[in-house]
């Protein structure tokens, strides 16, 4: 399987999504680390590249959980009024 | 050179890559500990999860720190808005911010601070693995006499 030679709904094994939420549960556990009981003993430090490291992954995922919550958002209106499953065939391209 | 050429010397030249990383790994042992002794599944799917990132880092540095130079920026974008300073300032002031710490200094050997030119490895990584390489059969126990106090 080539880019020149798509496959039927490849798109469907695609890790994708597991990658999304692999990043999401990763800024989640930064919130954890952040909300963590124990405080250090010499105060705040600054915040260097490690933490805006940590930052920018809680960015990610505060991003991504923004796409779901819209898209979950925008589907349940339908949801009272189902549609007839279609079959969705999805290519690469 | 056709595309096909060029694809397939690419992929010759990934394989060269991650075989001098073995010979690296071989020629400096100290970059790869020994598993751990008796270890529990969740010990040694954890020391197996370290040692996956140490070689994604020093076997991809150009990669890996314009990667972590991605995260940063982003950090420091968030951290202008109000949720990304308040998750900062809970963040500098957790001891568990400082566990982690010590973990990925110990994982990455800090090869991806410094200085570094653009999409290149930076200047770090080529010193460790000097280090490395070239100190490997030195008798360190007579260089360790003539280190002064607190000289790395």
């Amino acid at each position: 399987m080539t880019l020149t030679d798509p496959r039927e709904a490849l798109a469907d094994q695609s890790d994708f999504i597991g990658y999304l939420v692999g990043l999401a549960g990763v800024a989640r556990m930064v919130h954890t680390l952040a909300a963590d009981g124990d405080r250090r003993a010499e105060g705040p430090r600054d915040a260097d590249d490690f933490v805006h490291v940590l930052l920018g992954l809680a960015s990610i995922g505060a991003a991504i959980e923004r796409f779901a919550n819209s898209a979950m958002a925008q589907q349940n209106p339908t949801a009272e009024t189902p549609t007839p499953a279609a079959p969705i065939t999805r290519w690469l391209r | 050179m056709s595309p096909e050429v060029l694809i397939g010397m690419l992929a010759e030249l990934e394989r060269i890559r991650e075989l001098t990383l073995d010979l690296v790994e071989q020629q400096a042992p100290r970059l790869v500990p020994a598993p751990p002794d008796e270890a529990g599944g969740t010990e040694q799917t954890v020391f197996d999860l370290l040692l996956g990132a140490r070689r994604a880092v020093l076997g991809n540095p150009a990669a890996a720190r314009g990667l972590h130079d991605l995260l940063v920026a982003e950090g420091h974008r968030y951290a202008n808005t109000p949720r990304g300073a308040r998750l900062r300032d809970g963040l500098v002031a957790s001891e568990a911010v400082e566990n982690l710490r010590r973990v990925w200094e110990m994982v990455s050997l800090n090869v991806l601070d410094g200085p570094a030119a653009p999409n290149a490895a930076p200047d770090a990584w080529a010193d460790l693995l000097a280090d490395a390489v070239i100190g490997h059969g030195l008798d360190d126990s007579i260089l360790a006499r003539l280190r002064p106090e607190g000289f790395a």
